[in-house]
């Protein structure tokens, strides 16, 4: 190896500790916000005088959080869906067509990546302002789907690529008519690729918060604007319990996305 | 008489303005075992994608018992294939692999199960069953493979350079069990390789394909003795060739001579007439014979410098360099008289059967 870690003599602690302030810079906000929603202050006092789990009651008591919540799981379950599938097809027509302008296409796939958040937000709020899709969950579920696809199209296209597809062959030549083949042999073979495209389109949608706000109405607003808007009013430790729910749900699938790949490849 | 099995009959393939494969016709027995050795891109793998129904011909035919695949999909062709890549479907064992192709065609549990088992047989893989691909080595993989597409008994087995991946100790392993499944199953198989000594080992007849067109088809001893070209000549077997001056055509056998040397009569003769110009001469290594000494007058057509002595166990090669600077390799023997103390520098003559030499013009 080119560098050894254990050969770096002194070089070895001070990159420990670049590493370790760095993981620190990272993660102390979010345990930061974790302690506060314990914490029982109202006023979000650090460190806080005592610890209750008064605000996950109150935020499990306000229909207007659960119900916020379950906004957000509906959209990002939708979109998930939709992401997956329409990945899948297009990374089909991407590494297995032979067209002209392939390479461009793919490119443009991957552009919402890289595009300011707000510019399509204000673009899309236009649009939908024309054809009445503001403030509505069809709305949502479009506007998050345009930056949820690019990842999908990512995994799936990475997946797929990696796959022989003389074992597609194979199976057709066994008898098996082509779709049939695509659904028995290629699609569990690729299986990690649409589990990547799963994770990583809900949780583009689950936390999303740009878009969300030009999307949302004061009757459909999924947790991040809720607690943009709730924010804005008033502070108050029920924001710092969302937030910190909101984060549990992203480590856990972010932990289970890490398992499956490691249960994959053993 | 009865129709042939398998008949291919004026194949073409173009790719825009590219020709893949033009004017392939070959007929093949029942439990033939036919090879499509050639080169890369000489159109052997393109004849048996078109086989298998993964391409489309631009013109021809392909008859089966009489009747023409070309309009039946590929998952209709009832055909097998054991291909290049490894193509065990990963996520299934070997067991759930080799019953593939029977749950597509609806068998039953019972005779799906039976059957697994005497294709593992078959393969020598018992005990196998519940492995998962990547936990085999490739050999054990193709022969899985193998299992697989004779499973359903197709008619027809496509194998397209199945052992292209693995090393040459295990491929001559393997290149036996193929030959004793072939024995077993008398399934007629078309192989396609670019392993001459593959061919030779395993093939009842074989299509030297080159540029796109089959130069020649013969059995491994016919392509050997009586190639129809140079291509051919250079690519079944070792050669060694020799510019020489053609004198006379006449049925077949020419008159010639190489540089200064006497007049050679009656060697076999292709290609059209070149009386009077210059023409290949192709010779076998091991029909050359070596002498130390200019043994009477034209005995010997070429005189040669020994430039390198190798000892390969039962033969000893011996490379000399033609006053015509062409370089030459005889294949002797070990023991043989003419090689005892031979050493590099030494002038030797080389002698051959005329009817053992090819002329190759144009």
């Amino acid at each position: 190896m080119l560098l050894n870690f254990e050969r770096l003599g002194a070089w070895k602690w001070i990159l420990l500790v670049i590493t370790g302030l760095t993981a620190a810079f990272l993660i102390l906000p979010i345990l930061f916000i974790a302690a506060l929603s314990f914490g029982s202050s109202q006023w979000l006092i650090f460190p806080p005088p005592s610890w209750t789990l008064q605000w996950y009651t109150a935020f499990f008591a306000d229909p207007r959080w659960l119900e916020a919540a379950w906004t957000s799981f509906r959209i990002a379950v939708m979109v998930t869906v939709l992401s997956v599938l329409i990945g899948l097809v297009a990374s089909f027509g991407l590494v297995r067509g032979r067209f002209i302008g392939k390479e461009a296409l793919r490119a443009l796939f991957l552009t919402p990546m890289i595009l300011p958040v707000v510019v399509l937000a204000v673009a899309l709020y236009a649009f939908f302002l024309r054809i009445g899709l503001n403030g509505t969950t069809t709305g949502f579920v479009i506007a998050h789907l345009v930056v949820a696809l690019p990842f999908s199209i990512l995994s799936i296209t990475n997946a797929l690529e990696g796959f022989e597809k003389s074992i597609e062959d194979a199976a057709v030549l066994c008898g098996a008519h082509p779709l049939e083949a695509k659904i028995r042999v290629t699609l569990p073979a690729i299986s990690h690729g649409l589990f990547s495209a799963a994770i990583f389109s809900f949780l583009t949608s689950w936390d999303e918060v740009v878009l969300a706000i030009f999307m949302a109405s004061p009757t459909l607003q999924t947790l991040p604007v809720k607690i943009w808007t709730t924010l804005r009013q008033d502070l108050t430790p029920v924001i710092a319990a969302a937030s910190t729910l909101l984060v549990i749900v992203t480590i856990a699938l972010m932990l289970l996305a890490a398992l499956v790949r490691k249960g994959l490849k053993s | 008489m009865t129709e042939p099995f398998l008949q291919i009959r004026g194949l073409r393939k173009d790719y825009g303005i590219v020709t893949a494969v033009s004017d392939v016709n070959i007929t093949v027995e029942r439990g033939e075992f036919m090879t499509f050795l050639g080169p890369s891109g000489s159109g052997k793998s393109t004849t048996l994608y078109i086989l298998a129904g993964f391409e489309n011909p631009t013109a021809g035919d392909i008859l089966l018992n009489g009747e023409s695949l070309i309009s039946t999909p590929s998952h209709k062709r009832n055909i097998g294939m054991v291909f290049q890549r490894y193509t065990l479907f990963p996520h299934l064992s070997v067991g759930e692999n080799i019953a593939f192709p029977l749950k597509v065609r609806r068998w039953g549990k019972a005779a799906i199960d039976a059957k697994v088992k005497q294709m593992l047989g078959l393969v020598r893989l018992e005990g196998f069953e519940d492995r998962k691909p990547a936990q085999m080595s490739g050999g054990q993989q193709q022969r899985v493979a193998l299992a697989r597409a004779l499973a359903y008994d197709p008619p027809v087995l496509l194998m397209d350079e199945p052992l292209s991946a693995l090393d040459k100790k295990l491929r001559e392993e393997i290149q036996h069990e193929i030959r004793r499944i072939h024995q077993e199953t008398e399934v007629t198989i078309l192989y396609v390789t670019h392993d001459q000594e593959e061919a030779l080992r395993l093939s009842d007849r074989i299509a030297v394909f080159s540029k796109g067109v089959i130069d020649q088809i013969g059995t491994g001893p016919e392509l050997y003795a009586n190639p129809s070209n140079r291509f051919v000549a250079s690519f079944i077997g070792d050669s060694d060739f020799v510019t020489c001056k053609i004198i006379s055509m006449r049925d077949g056998r020419a008159a010639l001579s190489i540089g200064s040397g006497p007049v050679i009569h009656g060697v076999p003769v292709h290609g059209k007439n070149v009386e009077g110009g210059m023409a290949a001469l192709m010779l076998r290594p091991e029909r050359l014979s070596l002498s130390r000494a200019a043994v009477g007058e034209g005995a010997f057509g070429l005189s040669a410098k020994v430039t390198d002595i190798t000892f390969l166990g039962s033969n000893i090669h011996v490379a000399a360099l033609a006053p015509s600077g062409e370089t030459l390799s005889v294949r002797l023997p070990f023991g043989h008289e003419a090689a005892a103390g031979l050493s590099r520098g030494d002038t030797i003559f080389l002698g051959f059967d005329p009817e053992s030499a090819h002329v190759f013009c144009g």
